[in-house]
């Protein structure tokens, strides 16, 4: 493997737009020497996070088959809280695969130059993770085998979903969103998958001849592209919007106590962005060191991924405080009561645990420092996931276990299985996210071209791929 | 298609895989074979049920009951409103003798104990050998028996006469102080009947009349009637005054915790300061007045003043100490109460002397002289039927020695259907039949007796044979000639009397009624007592500061329903815990030992001790802690053996002088944590209602002025409509133009219907939280149990839960008591949170108003339950059904109602099946528009309810009983006022004496 040691390489002279990127990155076919040497022979690391994965994917899918065969009792789930573990990681999971489709279309129609490096990354991130919140409900329902109940389709019975549903919205828009962000992740790649196919020998030839679907790169097939591109992008924008929201009505249009807020969808939005974004800074840190990355990862990268993590923080802190307002200002006992609850009832650790990842430890990213230093941010980013995680554990658990009905307060603790389905869907996402790093090009190839100072006259003997 | 596969064997492979496909797809594997009847038996008609009226005998109070089949299996009982003794209610225990049953454990047929292990024998061999055993004993033999009809209790005295044994009765509850009292007393050797009914003022001493006493559900129906509002301001008061607020005391306006075996203190103290004439007792009253009652009960003397003058006030009745409060001076209690009710002028009014029930009242003295006639020798064969002695005395040291007696006698003959520890000490096994099976009789209370006629085939699976039968066969084994070929012929000559002809006997057997000719004392006045009466604080073994007070439990008994499934997953009703036993505690002594609800506790008495969890209950003394009967059996069935503990083991075998009862308050005990803890298998969240609307009280004084009481309790909610906030439908004229909801044209809610909108009205003035509706409706709705482990995680299945939420209780002083009972079930909301969130329509609204749950569509996202602000919505978390219901339990099962599995939501349908069942007959009788009449639909939970506090019916058609009791201004809605759910079940809510502070109004 290539590594990129800036003290072997020449000082490139800042252009205007070299400042963010990478100082050592001198011409554009290093671009493509470093990022298909990702995709060479995959080293001792690599195979053992992927036999971790798969082996994670086995307890994933087993525990679900138990989970079938004996029924969802293997679960904590219980009278008061029908929902628990599952609901949350679903909402986890979605939330995650909000960032992707923000960096790579809001931020492309925004043209925010500092995306190149890590939309990739996280547009696979969030094919994979819509791919694992997907699985979610059908892990949560009692009958699985009748889940496609859910979706409208002609039938003898002429029987037909109830749109009234939020659940039934969740159907269209989770697989909505997985459509777009898959299609456009794909599109995306097709011109990367061509430079690999140039270079590539053998099976792994001929599977990137079809799937780059006979990319020249000729001006026409560019400007094809460059019209999909942003046409996919004005597509994808407002589902990075509305995919949350419908989330969030699951709860939202309920009338439980903590879950019956107005604020919800746009709270839902910025805590998926929020974690999104942490989990992007989670991913990208070790890929950057395994693969040496440096140079295309650079600690500007960083900075504004961290800037995004503390605006969306704040709002999710703004977001919980007005819960908290709000349930004291309505005066509303029973609302009041609930969040009381929350703060310091059963679940008090659970809160607090929320509160303190997400709305505590981001304040550290007002500092530069903090934002410059790799391991801070990965260290933060981690805080974050476990953070939001627990949000929506707080949000589901609490709100559940002490409705209207005093008589029917209960306590809900996962079972064995529900954690081991919750930990198996981290591994269900790593298996694809590893094949991925070494499948497609994992950093955007041409696109990262286009921050490289085009390539002079004297260099004109080198040839670039495309 | 050359060289790939031919034509021909395309088709050759499509037709085998086809085949193949075909085959698996149409496997017989699990089909059972439906067999229509072959020559069809008159009296049944597939689809349709029968009913036959028999009596319960599950324990001695006697009530009627009518027994519903369907293709000949029991499937469902029910109270019989002919029945003089429970007027139609029923007990949850009434209920779970079905599953006495169809209890898998039963014997399946005689059997011979040989060196430790039971073989099957026929019928024919075991009597033989029951009679060489007799023949060689010489007539030694004894039988020892709990409650028997008059017909049995005779051909057994004949049977005896013929080979020369005798018998004793021994049932572990016996009234036996109360029917000593009044012999004592009035020299009336029967138990005294209470008219609750009359009475405006009621003094319960420690009498647990609701739950466990000798007529709990006609009781319950009288108390009912006495302590429910009628609206107009008059309401019965009841005090209760005992250690420990049994479900009784929890129904009691004002409690007087008074120290354990005060009563007697009590009552003279308050007769005495009636003043009235105590004939021959009056030097005993003069001994007595408020002031030594004061210091003996620990009550001050204001309270005891005031209380008697209110007794003195009007229509009143005092109710001496029943089995849960027999210490060794109960007796003297029960003949302290009797000069109380005698001063008080109550004698001849509401206490009738010897019109009580005639249930088994023999003491446990006489099963004394038993067991020293066994253990002396005098005893070769010993029979053993329908009681259960070595698990209901004590076994230790200081126990009663029944099991050493027992093993000393040669042959040990059971006649137990079922397993239990006096069968397994037993050397020939004849299984007796289930009365559901069997002939016999009742005689419940003077002039009236009641034919008990078996209602179905005896459970194939047991090869069970009547006691009465056997008899007959021994007898004429040994050389008499008996009159009767069956028992069956036995009964219907001993009734040849009074039921004549063919005609009046088939009468008989269809009301389920027997009236014969009485004569009932009625009055008398006090007598001389004859024996020696102590009137003071009965004697405590031990010197522990706790007294340990042994009480039957409202559920098991006295352990006979220990392996009833049903009954051990039904809450307790005063403690909500299902499956275990647990130690009742007072948290002032807990929190002084240090002791968490939940910690196991050693009890150690002067007799033994055993380990149990404590619950936390501040309706007990802080001196006093209390046990539960029933649980902690070692042989009694797969659900009951090693489940809780038995609280005998606790307890010496004492018998009461002067009436030689056992005596359950007889200790006192030390308790030391043991460090264990467990989570108690309760469905319990909170017993505050945490000033919710979930179970308001209006004060008696605030009745007739509902308006005020309205502005004063909603006044935030009135401001908030005031500036344009949601306008709640008001409850009083919200139940008939309520539905359907304005804008209710779309959707789920499409409904240009005028027919019917079903409802229900439940008057929780009335309401004792007795439970019997939950068990009704288990019964009737196919609803399995899930076990303890479950229900401990809080997935009990139950359509109906029965809230208990305590306002006040004060266990230190003479207060009132103000606890809320609250059944709970689907409420049909007409804006049901439930309905537009399920995402396949699973659960909708019928067009008359119903809120209806579609098993079949159900694919559990469980969504529903959560939006549900009354938590109604029960989930089938595994496949209850199939793993926790054995073969024959399933014959039990309701045909018309669905067996669900796993994976789905169910809930309270408002027994939709009766609904249709009603509707369905309209049509057939050619009614217009099918409405059934108002009362022809009667809910299982209704139907059960023994005080009659369970109302359904059509809301919108204001004849209807429902309509007019939802127009009384205590009706209320639950959560209506806050979430706008506009259920179709109204409360009537609870009238107290004493002001009602708090939101909960």
């Amino acid at each position: 493997m290539t590594t990129l040691n800036p003290a072997e390489r020449p000082p490139l002279t800042p252009t205007e737009r070299g400042a963010l990127t990478h100082p050592d990155v001198e011409r554009l076919s290093d671009v493509n020497r470093d990022v298909l040497a990702i995709l060479g022979r995959p080293g001792k690391g690599w195979w053992l996070l992927f036999a971790l994965a798969v082996a994670g994917v086995g307890v994933f899918f087993g525990a679900w088959f138990w989970q079938i065969y004996r029924g969802i009792g293997v679960s904590g789930l219980n009278g008061p809280v029908g929902w628990g573990v599952y609901i949350t990681t679903f909402v986890f999971w979605v939330g995650i695969a909000h960032s992707g489709t923000l960096i790579s279309a809001i931020l492309f129609l925004f043209r925010a130059p500092w995306r190149q490096a890590v939309y990739r990354l996280a547009e696979a991130m969030t094919v994979f993770a819509v791919m694992t919140a997907g699985i979610f409900p059908l892990i949560h329902v009692g009958r699985v085998w009748h889940a496609y109940w859910l979706v409208p389709y002609p039938n003898s019975r002429f029987l037909w979903p109830n749109f009234k549903s939020p659940l039934v919205w969740d159907v269209f828009a989770v697989t909505t969103y997985f459509t777009v962000s898959a299609v456009f992740f794909y599109l995306g790649t097709v011109p990367d998958i061509a430079a690999a196919r140039d270079q590539a020998k053998g099976l792994r030839k001929k599977l990137y001849n079809v799937i780059s679907l006979g990319w020249r790169g000729t001006d026409a097939q560019w400007h094809h592209f460059g019209k999909a591109y942003i046409f996919l992008a004005a597509l994808a924008t407002p589902l990075v919007l509305s995919v949350h929201s419908v989330v969030s009505w699951d709860f939202a249009m309920s009338i439980v106590p903590g879950w019956h807020a107005t604020i919800f969808a746009p709270y839902f939005v910025a805590g998926a962005i929020f974690s999104g974004v942490g989990m992007v800074i989670t991913l990208a840190v070790p890929m950057r060191k395994a693969f040496g990355l440096e140079a295309y990862f650079t600690t500007k990268h960083f900075d504004a991924l961290a800037k995004l993590c503390l605006l969306t923080s704040l709002i999710v802190l703004y977001a919980y405080l007005s819960e908290f307002f709000m349930a004291w200002y309505s005066g509303e006992e029973i609302e009041r009561t609930a969040f009381w609850n929350r703060l310091f009832g059963d679940y008090w650790w659970a809160t607090w645990t929320m509160l303190t990842c997400n709305g505590l430890v981001p304040i550290m990213l007002w500092f530069k420092r903090v934002r410059h230093s790799i391991p801070a941010l990965f260290v933060i980013s981690i805080f974050i996931n476990i953070g939001m995680w627990f949000e929506r554990y707080v949000i589901v658990v609490t709100s559940l276990h002490h409705e209207y009905e005093p008589w029917a307060w209960g306590i809900y603790r996962p079972s064995i299985t529900e954690m081991s389905i919750m930990v198996g869907s981290f591994a269900w996402f790593s298996f694809w996210f590893l094949l991925f790093t070494r499948l497609l090009p994992p950093v955007a190839i041409a696109e990262l071209k286009e921050v490289l100072p085009p390539p002079m006259r004297k260099s004109a003997t080198h040839q670039e791929a495309h | 298609m050359t060289d790939g596969i031919k034509r021909r064997d395309f088709l050759k492979v499509l037709g085998v895989t086809g085949a193949g496909a075909g085959l698996s797809g149409c496997s017989t594997e699990g089909a059972e074979r439906l067999l229509p009847y072959v020559v069809p038996p008159e009296d049944i008609t597939p689809g349709v049920a029968t009913w036959y009226t028999t009596v319960c005998k599950g324990c001695s109070a006697g009530c009627g009951m009518w027994v519903r089949t369907r293709e000949g299996r029991a499937v469902k009982i029910e109270g019989n409103p002919n029945h003089p003794v429970s007027q139609g209610g029923l007990c949850s225990r009434g209920h779970a003798t079905l599953q006495h049953l169809y209890n898998p454990d039963r014997y399946t047929g005689p059997m011979v104990r040989e060196g430790g292990n039971l073989r099957a024998v026929t019928w024919e061999d075991a009597e033989t050998l029951l009679a060489t055993r007799i023949q060689a004993a010489g007539g030694r033999v004894h039988l020892i028996h709990g409650q028997m009809g008059p017909a049995l209790t005779s051909l057994v005295d004949e049977v005896m006469a013929a080979v020369g044994g005798s018998r004793t009765e021994y049932e572990a509850l016996s009234d036996a102080p109360l029917r000593e009292a009044a012999r004592i007393a009035f020299g009336t050797d029967a138990l005294p009947r209470y008219d609750i009914e009359s009475a405006r003022m009621l003094v319960s001493f420690g009498n647990d009349f609701l739950e466990t006493g000798v007529n709990p559900v006609g009781y319950a129906r009288a108390f009912a009637r006495m302590s429910g509002s009628d609206d107009h301001g008059d309401k019965g008061r009841f005090v209760y005054a005992g250690p420990r607020l049994s479900l009784t005391g929890l129904n009691a306006d004002e409690w007087l915790p008074i120290r354990p075996g005060s009563e007697a203190a009590l009552a003279l103290g308050m007769a005495s300061a009636l003043g009235g004439d105590a004939g021959p007792y009056g030097s005993v009253l003069s001994a007595f007045d408020v002031r030594s009652a004061a210091q003996a009960t620990g009550i001050s003397e204001d309270a005891i003043q005031e209380l008697a003058e209110r007794f003195a006030d009007g229509p009143s009745l005092a109710m001496g100490p029943g089995v849960g409060a027999h210490h060794r001076n109960a007796t003297a209690a029960n003949v302290a109460v009797m000069i109380l009710n005698s001063v008080a002028g109550n004698v001849g009014t509401t206490v009738t002397m010897g019109a009580g029930p005639s249930s088994s009242t023999r003491p446990y003295a006489d099963m004394e002289s038993a067991i020293g006639a066994m253990a002396s020798g005098q005893v070769g064969v010993v029979m053993v039927r329908g009681t259960n002695p070595a698990y209901s005395l004590p076994s230790s040291p200081s126990g009663s020695g029944f099991q050493d007696a027992l093993a000393s006698v040669d042959f040990k003959v059971s006649f137990a259907s079922a397993p239990d520890e006096t069968s397994a000490l037993a050397d020939l096994i004849l299984p007796d039949r289930h009365f559901l099976e069997a002939w016999g009789d009742s005689a419940p209370m003077p002039g009236v007796r009641t034919i008990q006629q078996p209602v179905m085939q005896p459970v194939p699976h047991f090869d069970s044979k009547e006691m009465g039968d056997v008899l007959l066969s021994l007898a004429t084994r040994m050389g008499a000639t008996m009159e009767a070929a069956t028992f069956r012929d036995y009964v219907r000559t001993e009734y040849n009397g009074v039921l004549g002809n063919e005609e009046a006997w088939r009468t008989a057997l269809k009301t389920g009624v027997v009236d014969v000719p009485a004569s009932i004392p009625g009055t008398g006045a006090l007598q001389s007592p004859d024996s020696a009466l102590s009137f003071d604080a009965p004697v405590m073994d031990g010197g522990d500061d706790l007294t340990l007070v042994v009480h039957p439990s409202p559920r098991f008994g006295a352990g006979e329903f220990a392996n009833s499934p049903w009954m051990l997953e039904l809450p307790d009703p005063v403690a909500k815990i299902m499956w275990h036993s647990w130690l009742e505690m007072n948290p002032v002594t807990a929190e002084a030992r240090g002791i968490r609800e939940g910690d196991f506790v050693e009890v150690t008495s002067p007799h033994g001790s055993l380990e149990v969890p404590v619950w936390l209950y501040p309706g007990i003394r802080e001196d006093t802690v209390a046990l539960a009967m029933g649980n902690g059996h070692t042989d009694f069935g797969r659900w009951a053996s090693d489940n809780g503990v038995n609280a005998m083991a606790l307890l010496p075998a004492v018998a009461e002088q002067p009436s030689g009862s056992f005596v359950t308050v007889a200790t006192t005990v030390s308790v030391t944590p043991t460090g264990d803890r467990r989570r108690l298998a309760t469905n319990e969240g909170s017993s505050d209602q945490h000033d919710r609307p979930i179970a308001p009280a209006i004060a008696l004084a605030d009745l007739g002025h509902a308006e005020e009481e309205a502005d004063d309790g909603h006044g935030a909610l009135m401001e908030l409509q005031g500036v344009g906030g949601f306008v709640p439908v008001d409850a009083h004229d919200g139940a008939a133009t309520a539905f359907p909801l304005e804008g209710a044209q779309h959707g789920n809610y499409t409904n240009a219907h005028e027919g019917p909108r079903w409802g229900m009205a439940i008057d929780l003035d009335k309401c004792t939280g007795c439970s019997a509706c939950i068990t009704a409706c288990q019964a009737e709705n196919n609803i399995p149990w899930v076990g303890e482990d479950q229900v401990q995680m809080g997935r009990d299945l139950h359509w109906i839960r029965l809230e208990r939420y305590y306002e006040h209780i004060d266990a230190t002083q003479a207060s009132h008591v103000d606890v809320r009972f609250l059944p709970m079930m689907c409420q049909h909301c007409g804006n049901a949170p439930c309905e537009p969130v399920c995402p396949v329509f699973a659960t909708y609204h019928t067009p008359e108003g119903v809120n209806a749950q579609i098993y079949n569509r159900c694919v559990g996202t469980r969504y529903c339950a959560n939006n549900c602000p009354y938590k109604v919505r029960v989930y089938n978390w595994y496949r209850y059904t199939d793993e926790n219901v054995p073969e024959p339990m399933t014959w039990q099962w309701n045909p018309d109602v669905t067996v669900r599995t796993n994976g789905i939501m169910e809930k309270c349908s408002l027994c939709m099946q009766r609904i249709r069942d009603a509707e369905n007959r309209a049509a057939v009788e050619g009614r217009q528009d099918r409405v059934p009449r108002d009362g022809e639909i009667v809910t299982a939970c209704q139907q059960s309810c023994p005080a009659e506090a369970i109302v359904f019916g059509d809301l919108r058609n204001p004849e209807t009983r429902v309509a007019q009791m939802v127009e009384s201004e205590r009706t209320y809605r639950v959560l209506d006022e806050l979430i706008n759910t506009q259920p179709g079940v109204h409360y009537l809510k609870k009238v107290t004496f004493h002001e009602v502070s708090g939101g909960a109004h």
